[in-house]
């Protein structure tokens, strides 16, 4: 009989004590992956973020940072607005490459003009913009006409329908952008000669018109010129641009890489507590078993076993059960937190992107790696001591 | 084998109630018609159709649990797959539930059924499995 098959034989003849290890490595695989995929995907979520926008420095009505913020991370609809003329002051920076405009507008909620409820809208200059019009040029092959847009990965037209109804105007969506895991995700993006026109036809349409103050604007867009320093710009902001708060590309999000952070410490602290109690309990249910089997293992001696070869059954054992329940943990934890996802978006308030399949394998195989290595090291002490034992002091026994 | 049947009729109480309390139905929400009068989303006959699953997978963890011979056995795991193949397809492809993602059909209803149809094939492998690895009683 090989190793493999008296450990398996092993497993199989003590039920309850092997659904516990086995229960134990589950656990703590699948929690180890499903803290890090939610970390990791908060953290790629937010890096896509920086990357759609590709502004150096947003450039937001004084006081407004946070609003905007968690409108372009969570969707949440905002609106804020500061005079237009603040973009050529803001283009005429030393430094500054490009200063895009944009408005930020909110759909009605529960409204029989608007078919989506509570639509966060981005009205972009097509002139200036840098943040959609590069995908627009390569996925649609031209600029948005009046009347249409493009979506984030989460807008959809609703069922039955051709356009997506807004302040009672019929929206054509040309298309849908990659899936960022945040608000952005569930945006509507179009120009401002459409914006303006919703905002003309809901004066009759609507059942509240939609409001766009005159010579106003909600945020502006900075892209930097090659080797120009972004900190620098946003400082003169300050100086020459009345009642604005520059945001530096690192500084956006900042109260989000908090909350992530505090989320991180909180997981790894429950993750932390998880591990040295199923090591402590693993440690425990082996020293019972090798108490248990002390005959046993002293017959298997004197049958000619060595110290090694009882050493590497007993390892062998905890091996199997931590390579099968960190198997089942690690496929339950992916699919838990793959399926659960939107719920775990809006019940954290963190924007979530589910990582690639090549990264994906790579955290499997860290988690399957966690669950081998803890239990073979939980029960490595007890499986020594017992190997140590003399056949007959321990067949006396 | 009873550690299997009691997590299948676990799941089966599962698959039955969860959708009952995450409809829209439940959360008061329906399509209002023009006539004024309102229809239950698609979401509701979902959450109907998996009782019709939850009450044959009930019956179905009873029998795992008292089923000696292998065939029999063969038959209920064969089963008890089919049923966890179809609590997966009638809110995902054969009715749906509703599209926006604020909803809790789509964002509850739905994974807890697609998770727990994958628990039930799953479980019922697992189960014929060790029924296979098992010596069938002589008479």
């Amino acid at each position: 009989m090989n190793l493999i098959r008296l450990a398996t034989k092993n497993i199989a003849g003590s039920a309850f004590r092997s659904g516990v290890v086995f229960l134990c490595a589950l656990v703590v695989a699948g929690l180890s992956l499903s803290t890090v995929l939610l970390i990791r995907g908060a953290q790629e979520s937010l890096r896509l973020a920086l990357e759609r926008l590709g502004a150096d420095v947003v450039v937001v009505p004084e006081g407004e940072s946070s609003r905007v913020e968690t409108a372009l991370l969570m969707g949440k609809p905002t609106t804020a607005w500061m005079p237009q003329e603040n973009v050529s002051k803001i283009a005429n920076i030393p430094g500054v490459a490009v200063a895009s405009p944009q408005l930020y507008l909110a759909s009605l909620a529960n409204a029989s003009c608007c078919s989506a409820s509570e639509l966060f809208m981005v009205a972009f200059d097509p002139k200036t913009d840098f943040t959609i019009e590069p995908w627009l040029k390569r996925k649609l092959g031209h600029e948005l006409r009046l009347g249409e847009a493009v979506g984030g990965h989460l807008v959809f037209v609703p069922e039955g329908e051709e356009n997506i109804k807004l302040y009672g105007y019929f929206i054509s969506l040309k298309g849908n952008l990659e899936p960022t895991g945040m608000g952005l995700d569930q945006t509507l993006f179009l120009t401002f000669d459409t914006a303006q026109d919703v905002a003309r036809i809901s004066r009759t349409r609507a059942e509240r018109p939609l409001e766009i103050p005159a010579n106003s604007i909600s945020a502006v867009m900075v892209k930097m010129k090659p080797g120009a320093d972004a900190h620098t710009a946003a400082l003169d902001i300050i100086q020459k641009v009345p009642n604005v708060t520059p945001i530096e590309s690192p500084e956006l999000f900042q109260a989000y890489r908090k909350q992530i952070t505090g989320l991180l410490r909180g997981m790894l602290a429950v993750l932390g507590i998880t591990l040295v109690l199923s090591l402590v309990l693993i440690s425990l249910i082996f020293s019972m078993a090798a108490n248990e089997r002390r005959r046993e293992i002293g017959v298997l001696r004197a049958l000619g076993a060595t110290r090694v070869a009882i050493l590497q059954s007993l390892l062998s054992e905890a091996a199997i059960l931590a390579l099968g329940g960190g198997a089942v943990g690690i496929v339950l934890g992916a699919l838990t937190t793959f399926l659960f996802r939107d719920l775990i978006v809006r019940s954290l308030e963190m924007p979530f992107l589910f990582p690639s399949l090549p990264s994906l394998l790579t955290l499997v195989g860290a988690g399957l790696i966690v669950a081998l290595a803890g239990v073979t090291l939980a029960a490595l002490l007890p499986a020594f001591r017992i190997s140590l034992q003399e056949p007959a002091i321990a067949m006396r026994e | 084998m009873k550690i299997v049947a009691a997590l299948i009729v676990i799941l089966a109480l599962v698959i039955g109630i969860v959708p009952q309390f995450t409809d829209c139905q439940s959360q008061g929400r329906a399509i209002a018609l023009q006539n004024g009068k309102t229809v239950p989303m698609k979401c509701h006959w979902t959450a109907i159709s998996e009782i019709a699953m939850a009450v044959p997978l009930v019956g179905l963890g009873a029998v795992t649990a008292v089923s000696k011979r292998k065939e029999s056995r063969r038959i209920v795991a064969g089963f008890g797959s089919l049923l966890g193949v179809f609590v997966i397809l009638l809110p995902n492809t054969l009715i749906g539930v509703c599209a926006s993602s604020d909803m809790l059909c789509n964002s509850v209803m739905k994974p807890t059924l697609t998770l727990a149809g994958i628990l039930v094939i799953g479980l019922s492998l697992v189960g014929l499995v060790i029924s296979e690895r098992k010596a069938e009683p002589t008479a």
